[in-house]
């Protein structure tokens, strides 16, 4: 039971990681029709910037900020010369971003070398709680509790905002957003940067955890596929719902049917995608 | 009866083409596009191997099963515009076929390992087929293909973890390696001078097929359905039996060029089913483009060519000329209403070019 009690803990806090992860490639896909394959890479240029500042540094927020601000940048760039000339040829932007994931996982290698990277965990994140004889890692709570932070303000934006009212509007008909005279361009830009800006967030609080090196990009990007397909499109609530139910079938099945673990993520993916291709609890966007 | 076809009703009379018109006498078209360059272009690889060292012919036969590879991903993505980022589930599937049965089985034929591998893989694909097709769709009744390119994804990271998974079959991670000279009968192993001309007879008679596949009338039914899906239903094509029956044409064109691979490296891994082998397959249809029938093949000589450059000057960064093909062949290559005018057509004009200049 506390066996299980753990395990439940540890599915938890991974998922977590997965709604940050996934949560910025959610906003892109799902509100923006974008296919960004390069999420995973920017998750991981994020962690390996995140990495190098903690490590000469040592200031924690600060590598936060910095990372969401380059890869912001660099999603700018992204967008602007490349994505925004391939509106709705959704098999190029896939295609382009391959490259693109392809380019920046080279050179990172280039830059920061082939070997694994971890991040020490920072001073005041280190330690662990116990709770009724169990002992659990602080840091784990904390990527918990950013978890539910960047759920609840992603959750206000788009329900409660008015750049969240223009999203929806925009999800359910472009054309007539666009003709009521709403700068739609520039909220979507904001929201792909948003979105590009999360990744490396989570690359940041991820590191101590996943730790960094130069092939994750393509793991990690094929888990944010998984997470947000089964969770459902267009709402963040839906790759919340995504995340867990990931999180806990990949933990639990690690712990207790290892063989079939490595291909459990895939099933339940076709699955949703067969009965229900919006997911769990998305909007049909497409 | 002449007179009565040169004639169209009510409309004045056509003049029959005299022999001393100069359009006459030209040599026929279909001769200098079709069988000259074809011509050519096998008596050039038929002798190439007395010229060159042993490492490039193995080159070339690289570039002959790639150019396979990807001319099977053009039959469904260039002609029928139905995008797949999986292709190399059907590759490594036929590969992994091949593989098995002669290292684990103990088949000792090539053929017969071919034509397993045939079979498995038009199986496998019939079966993705059905929910690919059915539940998600491309074209016509599917507004977004971004759940069908999805479900492909997750078809070829579904087999190539599988194939990590069944340990005792394919090997796991570390994959199968000491694949056999292909045994083509008689006694007769073949060593890789040989195993070139039999990549050459295979993809010879793999080109042909698929010519004959693209320019028959279920080959036009295909670019329709590019064109304008709706049109051909109302017309009373089937077109999703046409969608269908094409993806399991061209995914069992895939596993052989999966099966030459595998007896040509030796060796595979599970990667050779994911996505990072399906990348090669779609850059490779863009890169040659689709509106030319042997686009993908001058895509893979030009692909391959520059990875043998690379891996002997920067073998460090050769991900980084990799990537920006893709987005060179993405951001640069004409496109229009899904077709790519990429290397094919260049070469093409050149090739016209030539011959109107020397004739």
């Amino acid at each position: 039971m506390s066996q299980a009690l753990v395990t439940g803990l540890n599915g938890l806090s991974y998922a977590f990681i997965l709604f940050l992860l996934a949560a910025g490639f959610s906003l892109t896909f799902g509100v923006m029709g974008v296919l960004n394959l390069a999420h995973g890479a920017l998750y991981m240029l994020g962690a390996y910037i995140g990495i190098q500042i903690v490590n000469t540094l040592d200031l924690f927020w600060l590598a936060i900020i910095v990372a969401a601000a380059a890869l912001a940048v660099l999603g700018y760039a992204l967008y602007t010369l490349f994505l925004k000339r391939l509106y709705g040829r959704v098999p190029e932007q896939g295609v382009l971003t391959i490259g693109i994931s392809i380019i920046m996982a080279n050179v990172v290698l280039w830059i920061w070398g082939p070997r694994a990277k971890i991040m020490q965990t920072p001073d005041f994140l280190t330690g662990v709680i116990t709770i009724g004889g169990l002992s659990f890692p602080i840091y784990r709570l904390f990527v918990c509790g950013v978890g539910l932070v960047v759920l609840g303000l992603l959750w206000y934006i788009q329900d409660r905002t008015r750049a969240g009212a223009i999203i929806r509007a925009g999800m359910d008909n472009k054309d007539m957003t666009v003709s009521l005279g709403i700068n739609y361009g520039l909220v979507s830009t904001l929201v792909f940067l948003l979105g590009v800006a999360l990744a490396g967030v989570a690359g940041v609080i991820g590191a101590p955890i996943t730790g960094a090196y130069p092939s994750m990009g393509d793991n990690l990007l094929l888990l944010t596929l998984i997470v947000v397909v089964v969770g459902g499109t267009g709402y963040i609530q839906g790759t919340m719902l995504g995340a867990l139910v990931i999180g806990l079938l990949d933990t639990f099945g690690k712990a207790y049917v290892p063989q079939v673990a490595l291909f459990f993520a895939w099933i339940v993916f076709l699955a949703v995608l067969l009965v229900r291709p919006s997911g769990l609890i998305g909007r049909k966007v497409f | 009866m002449d007179e009565e076809l040169g004639q169209i009703p009510g409309g004045p009379p056509i003049a029959a083409p005299s022999p001393e018109d100069p359009a006459a006498r030209r040599v026929p078209r279909p001769l200098v596009e079709t069988v000259l360059p074809i011509a050519v272009v096998a008596i050039i690889v038929l002798l190439l191997p007395l010229f060159i060292p042993s490492f490039v012919s193995s080159l070339v036969t690289k570039m002959m099963i790639f150019g396979l590879f990807g001319m099977s991903l053009n039959l469904i993505w260039g002609y029928a515009n139905i995008p797949s980022f999986g292709h190399a589930a059907f590759f490594g599937t036929g590969a992994y076929t091949a593989a098995v049965l002669v290292t684990k089985v103990g088949l000792s034929s090539f053929w017969l390992s071919l034509l397993l591998a045939i079979i498995v893989t038009a199986a496998v694909a019939a079966i993705l087929g059905v929910p690919a097709f059915r539940v998600f769709g491309v074209g016509a009744g599917a507004a977004n293909p971004i759940y069908f390119l999805l479900a492909t994804i997750a078809f070829g990271e579904l087999l190539s973890r599988m194939a990590v998974s069944l340990r005792p079959v394919t090997g796991g991670t570390t994959g199968l390696s000491g694949i056999p000279e292909a045994a083509i009968g008689f006694g007769a192993k073949t060593n890789p001078e040989q195993y070139y001309y039999l990549v050459f007879v295979i993809g010879a008679v793999c080109l042909f097929l698929m010519y004959r596949i693209v320019n028959s009338h279920y080959g036009y039914g295909l670019r329709g359905i590019h064109d304008n899906e709706r049109r051909m239903q109302a017309l009373g094509y089937n077109t999703w039996l046409y969608k269908y029956t094409s993806w399991i044409v061209a995914a069992v064109f895939g596993g052989v060029a999966g099966v030459l691979f595998a007896y040509f490296g030796s060796t595979l891994v599970p990667n050779n089913l994911a996505m990072v082998t399906s990348d090669i397959s779609f850059l490779l249809v863009i890169l040659g483009g689709t509106t030319v029938f042997f686009g993908p093949l001058v895509a893979a000589v030009f692909y391959v060519g520059v990875e043998y450059v690379a891996s002997v000057y920067m073998p460090q960064r050769w991900p980084l000329l990799f990537g920006a093909m893709f987005v060179i062949a993405i951001m640069m290559i004409p496109w229009t209403k899904g077709r790519y005018q990429g290397l094919g057509p260049e070469v093409l004009r050149l090739w016209r070019r030539v011959v109107r200049g020397s004739a």
